[in-house]
């Protein structure tokens, strides 16, 4: 299969499946506490397609959004977004893909227990510490927090981003067994 | 999937693309380096009354405007709390300035015109091997795709339901992924079929 033809696909398909992931209404896990899906989707990128294609389709997902496009979760989108206190972690959603996928690439995922578990390790370097990273960074700047604070704020989603590494692992764990002749982590 | 641009003519409509972007950069990177409160001040009485001299086209973008309103009252209370209501202050009256204007932007621009200011600006890019032609098609196809697994997800959402009577949640975000890498292989074979690379 032609390499330029598939990194289009995968780019433009898993696009589509973040912004998919802002249509779902929010799941609520066992325990009752509810989740949104598109930060499962950086860090599903990452596992999935390799840190280069990851953040091309987290650049592709985030301009589509700049064009106008209301693709984010409860139906935002435009340039309004950048702007807003929470533009740190829309930024951060493409580094974040990026170190995922680059982790990724790095750690064993020849069985599926261990590209699970590969899985689980990158998204939360990538998907959640960089992510986080980028959000303290933006609560600073745009809404005026000192470090402190913005780092207490942003504690808050760590225990639900938490679940989101560990349903990565589950879904690259099936992907793991249902495709076996696919390269995880690019 | 329906773009946020209004087909309801106003005045900015007539400004262009390249224009209106270049006009909100400077103000985001000017507003982001000044604390005076009247400067602002002024900034952002002149972004309302713009915002609102755009008439009933602001009601597309009743969502939009709840939530600035909703990170402005947060954010405003939050500083009010620790004492310091100049930050607050500040920190609203930027956010409301630069939120408004890219919303006005967004209600007043059509899609394919921004798309060319982009890939008027990616074309630098085309040098170093990333082709500014492609963000085009990969739109079209994104757009295309985002529609389909959309339907795809209720799908097996309304079969796990049928199967054990409850919500899929997360048992069909794996499904739903293989699903669309499979796909991913399909279009790309067509692709290459039809684009020959």
């Amino acid at each position: 299969m032609n390499t330029s033809s598939l990194s289009v696909a995968l780019v433009s398909l898993f696009a589509a499946l973040i912004a998919v992931f802002g249509l779902i209404p929010k799941i609520d896990l066992p325990l009752g506490v509810p989740i949104t899906l598109q930060t499962l989707g950086v860090m599903l990128a990452g596992c999935m397609l390799g840190p280069k294609r990851a953040l091309q389709a987290l650049l592709l997902f985030l301009a589509a959004v700049a064009l106008g496009l209301p693709l984010l979760s409860g139906g935002r989108g435009g340039l309004g977004v950048f702007f807003s206190p929470a533009s740190g972690y829309l930024i951060g959603w493409p580094v974040g893909a990026l170190v995922t996928g680059w982790v990724m690439n790095l750690l064993p995922t020849h069985a599926p227990r261990s590209a699970a578990i590969s899985a689980f390790m990158a998204s939360a370097l990538g998907g959640l510490l960089v992510v986080h990273v980028f959000g303290v960074v933006g609560l600073v700047n745009i809404a005026n927090l000192s470090w402190e604070q913005a780092i207490m704020g942003t504690l808050v989603f760590v225990p639900g981003d938490l679940i989101k590494c560990a349903l990565c692992a589950t879904v690259v764990h099936t992907v793991a067994r249902g495709l076996p002749d696919w390269r995880l982590g690019g | 999937m329906k773009s946020l641009y209004s087909e309801q003519p106003t005045w900015l409509h007539a400004v262009p693309a390249y224009a209106k972007l270049a006009i909100l950069a400077l103000l985001g990177t000017g507003l982001f380096f000044t604390d005076q409160l009247i400067a602002l001040s002024v900034s952002s009485l002149v972004c309302i009354g713009l915002f609102a001299s755009l008439g009933r086209v602001t009601a597309n973008a009743k969502p939009l405007l709840m939530g600035l309103g909703f990170a402005s009252v947060l954010i405003a209370a939050f500083h009010l709390w620790m004492q310091h209501p100049v930050l607050a202050a500040i920190t609203v009256l930027r956010l409301v300035s630069t939120t408004l204007m890219g919303i006005a932007l967004t209600l007043t621009t059509r899609y394919s015109d921004l798309l060319h200011v982009f890939e008027h600006v990616l074309s630098p890019l085309n040098r170093l091997g990333i082709s500014s032609e492609r963000l085009a098609l990969q739109l079209a196809l994104m757009l295309r795709f985002t529609e389909h697994f959309f339907i795809l997800w209720r799908r097996l959402d309304d079969a796990h339901r049928l199967r054990t009577g409850k919500a899929g949640g997360f048992k069909i975000l794996a499904p739903l992924t293989i699903q669309m890498l499979v796909s991913a292989r399909h279009v790309a074979d067509t692709l290459h079929v039809r684009l020959r690379r």
